[in-house]
């Protein structure tokens, strides 16, 4: 394999979804690919450089696959092309061994690219644990390629995997045209190179996986885990920790010193104004970012990872199931659902592992419409955790109703199919810190890069307004819903408006703005729901551009904006003529 | 019930929707039916002689085949044709 290449050898990782691959790629390559437990974590292809040897290869680490051809969804199709397009010099069959009948059926079907394969048998240890034991010798003659055995996540078996690259060869298998000529050849080579045993030493975790799928346990875990969500997220997070950093940290420390150093060195109003000033870069900016949304992000990527790595999410389709059929949805809608509580715009994209067209479409309008990112969700339950459980039951109700009603509609009134309930459940894990760690790292330093910048430019952008007085021409504007159709505080215009920019950055506006006593308990119920329900961010109206078109996006959104304007100024109306208070 | 008798040849095939949780069996076929649900289950290793446990019924038919968990509405259920094992 050592020799002069006029480009760099290429690999690629493919194999059953939720075997492991990006553990793989992130050890190889020492870059991080999201980690999880379930299915369709990768959802697009990752690309990193990888020394095998003295040699430089370029390693992409693809979507999780069950077949290349015949039905497949959209993540699988970007695989399936990585492969057609010969974008790969050498395969890395990544194959989980307590299914290596499964791994067998994609190796048969890999087989026809007649490209060096190499089969990295990952999970070795669990697959034990459950009394599973393949033969890898006898799997590498089968095949007559190298097998080796691997538990990835401990970086067991790396080097020789490493070191056995350059025997990768062609698959000696019979190249099968027949998905069920496959599936019966893998049973059969499987059973050859497989001994099963009754021995199960897995036992507190098959008890945890059956009481999270069966209703009468399942629902009740599902109301603690939103419970501890509330406490860890809502309370500590939103409420504790955001205390602790406003108030203490920025309030008393770093904008007083900040006020003081800009006054000492730069002695002009305008600077003033820009830095610290009502709508000034530091005191507002970065308070927002780094005071109200930081320490809420970071406590719910630590929780949702914590979810994610457990393999809990999948287990709510098997409840859910009814009611997104209800919608043209099926059961398998709840992973992209779940995934927007983290970020709206990550999730438009899961929305490829739905089968459907229509059901992507549903799936996208549904979180644009009414999911709140973590920011967001955590604000309204630092607001609301405040004012009453009433009125976070209210909000909650609301939107969930909303998105059912519209959900329903779109079912009926758009064309196309919904596709069967089919889904893989995948074991129930104790979480490595690790990775959980790696994971809420990575995403707390994205969230940095993303959104830091967006708040500055959002707060220069007021401050710009405020300047030239348009802040309240557009109060002033919008006062006929924001007042009259609302019964909102005027000054909510700009932060509905700050919202689009980024849902998060308007949800700290309206937190700023509770904490002042500017809201009264029924109007944050309104303003937040109509937040929730609003147009999406800019990212995310950007995302459904790029994964459904142009067309599409405008139109939801021109439906998304009377929904939640109408939504919100008709709780204003009960809640007037029944005089609800909160 | 059906099950515990003794019956011969394909009049021990039923769909899977049919049996109880707990009940262990080998996968006959899957009946063809419009569209992709063949292919995806063939896909997830739902073929002729796969060993399946039933886990549970409600809401959902939750199974295990071979070591793969797998959750499907009932309709899919019962398009799956199993042979229930000898108790």
């Amino acid at each position: 394999m050592l020799r002069l290449r006029a480009r760099p050898l290429r690999l690629a990782l493919v194999g059953n979804p939720n075997v492991g691959k990006s553990v793989v790629f992130g050890a190889l390559t020492g870059r991080y690919a999201t980690v999880s437990n379930y299915p369709g974590t990768t959802v697009s292809v990752t690309r990193g450089r990888a020394l095998v040897g003295a040699e430089v290869c370029d390693l992409v680490d693809t979507p999780g696959v069950n077949a290349l051809s015949g039905a497949i969804s959209e993540d699988e199709r970007i695989t399936s092309q990585v492969l057609e397009r010969g974008e790969a010099d050498l395969i890395i069959q990544v194959a989980d061994a307590r299914n290596i009948r499964r791994a067998l059926m994609l190796t048969a079907e890999l087989a026809t690219f007649r490209k060096p394969v190499i089969v990295a048998l990952n999970m070795v240890d669990e697959a034990l644990a459950r009394g599973i034991v393949v033969n890898a010798e006898a799997l590498s003659t089968e095949l007559g390629v190298p097998v080796v055995e691997m538990v990835a996540i401990e970086g067991r078996g790396l080097q020789t995997l490493r070191d056995l690259l350059p025997d990768a060869t062609a698959l000696q298998v019979p190249h099968l045209r027949d998905a069920a000529a496959r599936a019966a050849w893998a049973h059969e080579v499987s059973g050859r190179v497989r001994t099963v045993s009754a021995l199960s030493i897995a036992r507190a975790q098959e008890a945890l996986s059956r009481a999270t799928r069966s209703p009468i346990t399942g629902i009740p875990i599902l109301a603690l885990v939103l419970y501890v969500m509330y406490l860890f997220v809502g309370v500590f997070g939103a409420q504790t920790l955001v205390g602790f950093l406003e108030q203490d940290v920025f309030g008393q420390h770093v904008n007083q010193a900040a006020t003081w150093l800009v006054d000492r060195t730069l002695p002009f109003a305008f600077v003033h104004d820009l830095l610290v000033g009502q709508y000034g870069l530091i005191t507002m900016g970065l308070t927002y970012a780094i005071a109200i949304v930081l320490p809420v992000v970071t406590t719910f990527f630590l929780l949702f990872g914590f979810l994610e790595d457990s393999g809990y999410i999948p287990r709510l389709a098997v409840f859910s199931d009814r009611i997104f059929r209800a919608m043209g949805l099926n059961g398998k809608a709840v992973l992209p659902m779940v995934l927007g509580l983290g970020c709206d715009t990550m999730a438009t994209m899961t929305t490829r592992i739905l089968a459907t067209p229509k059901e992507r479409l549903i799936a996208i309008l549904l979180l644009a419409l009414g999911i709140p990112c973590s920011a967001q969700l955590a604000t309204i339950l630092g607001i609301l955790g405040g004012v009453s459980f009433g009125a976070l039951l209210t909000l909650f109700g609301v939107v969930l109703l909303q998105m059912f009603v519209v959900g329903w509609l779109a079912g009926r009134l758009l064309r196309g199919e919904r596709s069967d309930f089919i889904m893989e459940l995948p074991p129930i894990r104790l979480p490595k810190l690790r990775n959980l760690l790696t994971k809420t790292r990575m995403r707390v330093w994205w969230y940095l890069g993303e959104a830091v910048p967006l708040f500055l430019v959002g707060t220069l952008l007021l401050f710009g307004l405020d300047r030239l007085h348009a802040l309240d021409a557009i109060a002033a504007a919008g006062r006929p819903i924001v007042t009259g159709l609302l019964g909102l505080p005027p000054e909510t215009a700009q932060i509905l408006m700050m919202g689009f920019l980024r849902r998060d950055y308007g949800a700290a506006g309206l937190f700023h703005l509770a904490q002042s006593g500017a809201l009264t308990g029924v109007q944050a119920v309104v303003a937040l729901t109509v937040m929730t329900l609003f147009i999406p961010c800019v990212a995310n109206f950007l995302m459904i551009i790029k994964e459904r078109g142009a067309k599409v996006a405008f139109t939801l959104l021109g439906v998304i904006t009377p929904i939640a304007v109408f939504t919100g100024a008709g709780l204003h109306y009960v809640f007037d003529a029944f005089g609800i208070r909160f | 019930m059906s099950s515990m008798r003794l019956v011969s040849g394909s009049d021990r095939v039923r769909p899977l929707s049919s049996l109880a949780a707990g009940t262990h069996a080998t996968v006959h076929r899957v009946q063809p039916h419009g569209g992709d649900r063949v292919d995806r289950l063939v896909a997830l290793g739902v073929t002729a002689g796969a060993p399946i446990t039933v886990l549970q019924t409600f809401p959902g038919i939750v199974f295990l085949c071979d070591q793969t968990e797998l959750a499907v509405e009932r309709a899919v259920a019962d398009t799956i044709l199993v042979k229930p094992a000898e108790e």
